[in-house]
């Protein structure tokens, strides 16, 4: 019985780590900020598509540190200043999304 | 959106004072991690809130960047009596975000303490810092190849597990009930001192994150929703990844069927065939989840009409409830529980809806996502329902009875209609209570309509107190309304406790009411 429960719990680890390692990043090459922040509202249409619109890098910082209406607002701890340099900067100069 | 913001001071301190507390804290953490000036604050008063901005500005913010500069910088304020507001990942969103809960507290900003200090992949334990992502703490998990799962609620990208643990929020998979399943905080008090609750306070012990109690009284649960201290750290309970998740749909058509909903489903969640937080979302948050334009049913003024959410009914095959369970465990177990689901479903007339059925797009996908704790920003599309960035959550305790969810709808629904808003709401059951929540959206850039919103949360709040029920969370701007629904002998217990812990009133002086 007892081996029984050991092989039933090793089939069970397995199982488990089969299904944790699936992967779940795309694989496209991008802002690491952009890909996990910005992303999950911008290329999702829940916020307004930002790539491909040559938007100001000014404005992209101020709309980042501000918020807009119901983006929140993102504060140095979260995303500094290099990060939003880069991230301003990628996104200004990306090219529209595939279709 | 670049205008100025004069100085803000604390209230009671001059800009003297004040300055020289800033350098003694700026000594501390160094002059890069600490913020004074207007725009450079812009992201800690940016509120969902149907009160003005100025209402809940900072005076400063400050970036600690460990356990020590905690304790060194609250006993620089302890002594100057400033008031300071701590934050975690500041994404209490339409709960008061990262703003202090009054005008002119310093912020303490935790974010930058974002280390994962331990998993364990044997006992299913973590012990994280207040400014650990759940985002962070899934990719840990990934890379190390860990079959561990956590629970979180919808903005869990950017949000963390201890402050929303803290501020008692829930989630969605079998360890919903986040508070329930922490285990062990570390907290700077107001004079600087560090305790640890529970075994945790023991030298040697390896078991803080094991086991919950200690010896003598459970202290955890007054350092939440609460002002008595800091929490720099918190253990959680992770979830082994079950090797069969099966999550689901069922679709009512009316919205009278809540009744029948809830008394079929109780059974099963208390008794765990159903073992996870089962939400059961009115059709007005499926819509904005399933990308349905507004204006396309409504394009006037005023709450939407029955007819016109009936027809967003028909159009996108939405229920009137859309009630959303998995179940996890074996392929063996959950095939036996599953033919109960079938049952279920088809007794109380309602459609069953698979992942395989059912995939991609919709509310549905995200759903599936948040009940197996995969983070994800789905939600969101709620605040493109009215647009204009105002969101307050008014989230009642109901018992899992359908008389009072019905009772509960119909209260809140007729006093949201009155102002204008729409009824945007769900249950989110939790054993034997459910958190009825119900998102106030409206237009927060119309001056006008943000008065309603504000009217409309103070009616919802007292006319639900009035039949006996409380909120089970609240935002900082009604903190002090809420509190008082519950009564004079609680808030004077909690007065005499934070004058034991905090006699100069410095941490978070009007968080959930409690000030001195």
């Amino acid at each position: 019985m007892h081996s029984t429960a050991r092989t039933i719990l090793a089939g069970f680890v397995l199982v488990c780590t089969q299904a944790a390692v699936a992967a779940d990043q795309p694989v496209e090459v991008r802002d690491p900020t952009y890909a996990k922040v910005c992303s999950y509202c911008h290329d999702k249409g829940i916020g307004p598509a930002i790539v491909g619109r040559q938007l100001p890098t000014v404005y992209i910082e101020n709309v980042v540190r501000h918020g807009f209406r119901a983006m929140p607002s993102f504060r140095p701890t979260e995303i500094d200043n290099a990060a939003l340099a880069s991230v301003a900067r990628w996104v200004s100069e990306s090219a529209a999304a595939k279709k | 959106m670049n205008t100025p913001q004069p100085n803000v001071l604390p209230k009671g301190v001059s800009a003297s004072d004040f300055e020289l507390a800033l350098t003694e804290i700026r000594a501390i953490v160094g002059a890069d991690h600490v913020l004074a000036e207007g725009t450079a604050l812009a992201p800690y008063n940016k509120i969902m809130m149907a009160v003005p901005d100025e209402q809940h500005a900072p005076s400063a913010a400050v970036m600690p960047a460990n356990v020590e500069q905690v304790q060194a910088i609250m006993r620089v304020l302890n002594q100057r009596r400033i008031p300071v507001y701590p934050i975690s990942t500041g994404k209490n969103l339409g709960y008061g975000s990262a703003a202090p809960v009054e005008r002119g507290q310093l912020v303490m900003d935790l974010r930058r303490m974002n280390r994962i200090l331990d998993v364990d992949a044997e006992l299913c334990t973590a012990l994280v810092e207040p400014g650990v992502t759940y985002q962070q703490l899934y990719d840990y998990l990934q890379e190390k190849k860990l079959p561990l799962w956590f629970s979180c609620p919808t903005p869990s990208v950017i949000a963390g597990p201890l402050g929303n643990m803290v501020d008692r929020g829930v989630g969605y998979t079998p360890y919903g009930e986040h508070f329930l399943f922490s285990s062990g905080m570390e907290v700077v008090l107001a004079d600087g001192e560090v305790l640890r609750t529970g075994m945790g306070s023991m030298p040697g012990s390896n078991t803080w994150q094991v086991f919950k109690w200690g010896y003598g009284p459970t202290l955890d649960g007054i350092f939440t929703q609460s002002n008595y201290g800091i929490v720099t750290k918190m253990g959680m309970w992770l979830m082994p990844a079950p090797p069969d998740y099966r999550p689901f749909l069922i679709q009512y058509p009316e919205d009278t069927d809540i009744t029948k909903i809830v008394d079929a489903l109780r059974p099963l969640r208390i008794a765990m065939v159903i073992p996870n937080a089962v939400v059961i979302a009115h059709t007005l948050w499926e819509a904005p989840c399933t990308k349905v334009n507004r204006a396309d049913y409504h394009p006037g003024p005023g709450a939407i009409s029955d007819e016109a959410v009936q027809k967003i009914r028909k159009d996108h095959n939405l229920g009137a409830w859309n009630v959303y369970a998995a179940l996890y465990g074996t392929p063996e177990t959950n095939a036996a529980n599953w033919k109960i689901i079938e049952a279920v479903a088809a007794a109380t007339g309602g459609t069953l809806i698979t992942e395989s059925a059912d995939q991609g797009g919709r509310a549905t996908q995200y759903r599936f996502d948040l009940m197996k704790g995969k983070p994800n920003l789905g939600e969101f599309d709620l605040y493109n329902w009215r647009g204009g960035g105002g969101s307050m959550w008014f989230a009642p305790v109901s018992q899992a009875k359908g008389s009072e969810t019905l009772k509960q709808m119909q209260l809140a629904k007729g006093i949201l209609a009155k102002y204008g808003f729409d009824y945007v709401g769900e249950f989110i059951v939790g054993w034997r209570d459910m958190h009825h929540v119900i998102d106030l959206l409206y237009d927060r850039s119309d001056a006008e309509e943000m008065k309603k919103a504000y009217a409309c949360f103070d009616e919802l709040l007292q006319a639900f107190a009035r039949e006996g029920y409380g909120v089970y969370r609240a935002s900082t701007a009604f903190a002090e309304k809420v509190a008082a629904t519950y009564g004079p002998v609680k808030r004077d217990v909690e007065r005499r406790l934070k004058r034991a812990l905090d006699p100069n009133n410095i941490i978070a002086p009007g968080r959930c009411g409690i000030s001195l």
